[in-house]
């Protein structure tokens, strides 16, 4: 309780004494008790994957025939909404509707059969390639697949 | 004061800002219990506030009032990890808690302290008023702190009460179910609980009002009553000085160290009792189909006994209980004020008898399900 003297200072504290040495002990365990429970948290915090199997990438489209030639159809799908776009009479491919910059929801520019975003005005052509603006990356293209008269997308 | 060359982090930092005049913030809520001097260094002003004395009485009753505040903290904390995954739809209650208990690393872990904790609390809560009350620490100048162990009390009650349905589990499910009907069995407070809770019926509109009572009203409204009790108890201290004067004296330091422990053995309690004896979480409530055995929850089950069992009408027995529960919270109206040692034990014979009537009556509510 007393003040320690000056001179009995060097040895009541430093890691080689046993009170040191147990300050030193239980703070690590404090630390390692408190990494646990940040881990604990931390892992139950991570978005779950919401991971689809490949049954579920295959996308029903539609039919052939309700889309025209050198039209573009949007389709919701979940998180990867993408185009359908019918080039000529058997041509068709499929583009992911999301720009490679800041996710901005591309549009379809039917008469420069390009892609624009609304953001920042970057441009795509229909094999996915950057014309201008700020992308950093081209658009992921999707096999296309006719059965049947129906178009699926293999995602 | 000494001139000790300080070194470290803390050292560092005190060149910069006043951590001393940060620190003495605690003393609003009267964790620490001295006007603290802000212009000299923590370490000195900490040195000397763990060699403050306090009274040995002081220590153990104490740690009930620890355990509220510390279990709600533990509450508030898994309740928030909960309700970034919970959904409060009558569709998706049920399947975001089972995501939450199945699917999710340590998520039933969560799920179990969450629920234990709650447990604990109830049981936490109820026990500080008997020993308030045993105590005699209603009278002034404690009516404050009386009235916030009272509030407190109901808070959690009716937290408690709002959660289990959450879950949408079966028999939680049909506990909320037989619970609503003690309340909304009483006069008054039965309607207006009723127009508060969106109905009679569960459907999505009572479901969402139970999660903001649950999640924001109710816990917002126990942390306002923990602050008064802690800043009450600043002012007028815990200590039964006209009971039994004390004999020891330890030190503020001694004090802290026991309720660290005593916070460790019970988070250690919580854990066991979250692993060993998790609750259960079952199938999902059918609204159509009501599973045999079900009850109350055991806190409400006096009062179902008094409603169901009683003589009477039912709207008398209402009037009884809510004068019973009006008794309790204006305790220190009536209670003898400037109690002399023959009074207080008379009153705390009258304290025992109506206890032990609660647990008679719980037991027979208990009993009435089992026909």
């Amino acid at each position: 309780m007393s003040e320690p003297s000056p001179s009995a200072e060097p040895a009541t504290t430093g890691p080689t004494t046993r009170r040191g040495f147990l300050t030193v002990l239980t703070r690590a365990f404090l630390g390692l008790w408190g990494l646990g429970v940040a881990g604990a948290i931390g892992v139950y915090l991570r978005p779950p994957e919401h991971g689809s199997r490949v049954a579920e990438r295959m996308v029903r489209v539609g039919l052939l025939e309700n889309l025209k030639v050198g039209e573009a159809l949007l389709v919701r799908h979940s998180d990867s909404p993408f185009y359908v776009v019918r080039l000529d009479a058997t041509q068709v491919v499929a583009l992911s509707a999301v720009c490679t910059h800041v996710r901005c929801i591309l549009g379809f520019d039917r008469e420069r059969k390009t892609l624009t975003c609304p953001c920042h005005d970057g441009r795509f052509d229909l094999a996915g390639r950057v014309l201008s603006g700020p992308p950093p990356r081209p658009l992921a293209s999707y096999t296309v697949s006719v059965r049947a008269g129906e178009i699926f997308v293999q995602l | 004061m000494s001139e000790v060359p300080r070194s470290g982090w803390v050292a560092w930092l005190e060149q910069r800002i006043n951590l001393t005049e940060i620190f003495s913030f605690l003393t609003h809520f009267g964790f620490v219990y001295t006007p603290i001097d802000t212009t000299r260094p923590l370490s000195e002003v900490t040195r000397e506030l763990a060699r403050q004395p306090i009274p040995t009485y002081a220590r153990w009753p104490r740690v009930l009032g620890l355990f509220a505040a510390i279990l709600f903290a533990l509450e508030v904390v898994t309740g928030v990890l909960l309700a970034y995954y919970y959904r409060p739809t009558v569709d998706a209650a049920f399947d975001s808690t089972r995501t939450i208990v199945r699917d999710l690393p340590l998520g039933w872990f969560i799920h179990q302290l969450h629920a234990w904790g709650a447990w604990l609390l109830v049981l936490v809560v109820v026990v500080r008023l008997l020993r308030l009350f045993w105590d005699g620490l209603y009278r002034a100048p404690r009516e404050l702190l009386w009235w916030c162990a009272v509030a407190m009390a109901w808070l959690v009650l009716q937290s408690d009460f709002t959660g289990k349905l959450l879950t949408w589990d079966s028999r939680a499910y049909w506990a909320a179910v037989r619970g609503m009907e003690v309340v909304f069995a009483l006069p008054v407070v039965g309607p207006v609980m009723a127009f508060l809770l969106g109905g009679r019926v569960i459907n999505d509109d009572v479901l969402i009002r139970f999660y903001v009572l649950h999640a924001m009203v109710l816990p917002v409204g126990f942390a306002a009553f923990l602050y008064l009790t802690f800043a009450s108890l600043r002012r007028v201290g815990l200590g039964t000085e006209t009971l039994a004067p004390a004999t020891k004296v330890t030190s503020f330091r001694e004090h802290l160290y026991g309720m660290w422990i005593m916070t460790t053995v019970m988070f250690g309690l919580l854990a066991s009792l979250a692993v060993v004896l998790p609750f259960r979480f079952g199938s999902a409530a059918d609204p159509y189909s009501t599973p045999s055995g079900v009850r109350p929850p055991w806190y409400m089950l006096a009062p179902y006994a008094v409603i169901e069992g009683g003589p009477g009408p039912r709207w008398v027995l209402g009037l009884f209980l809510l004068a019973v529960a009006f008794a309790v919270l204006l305790l220190p109206l009536w209670a003898p004020r400037f109690a002399p040692d023959r009074l207080d034990r008379r009153s705390r014979i009258a304290g025992i008898a109506a206890f032990a009537l609660w647990i008679a009556l719980s037991v027979a509510g208990a009993l009435m399900e089992g026909r």
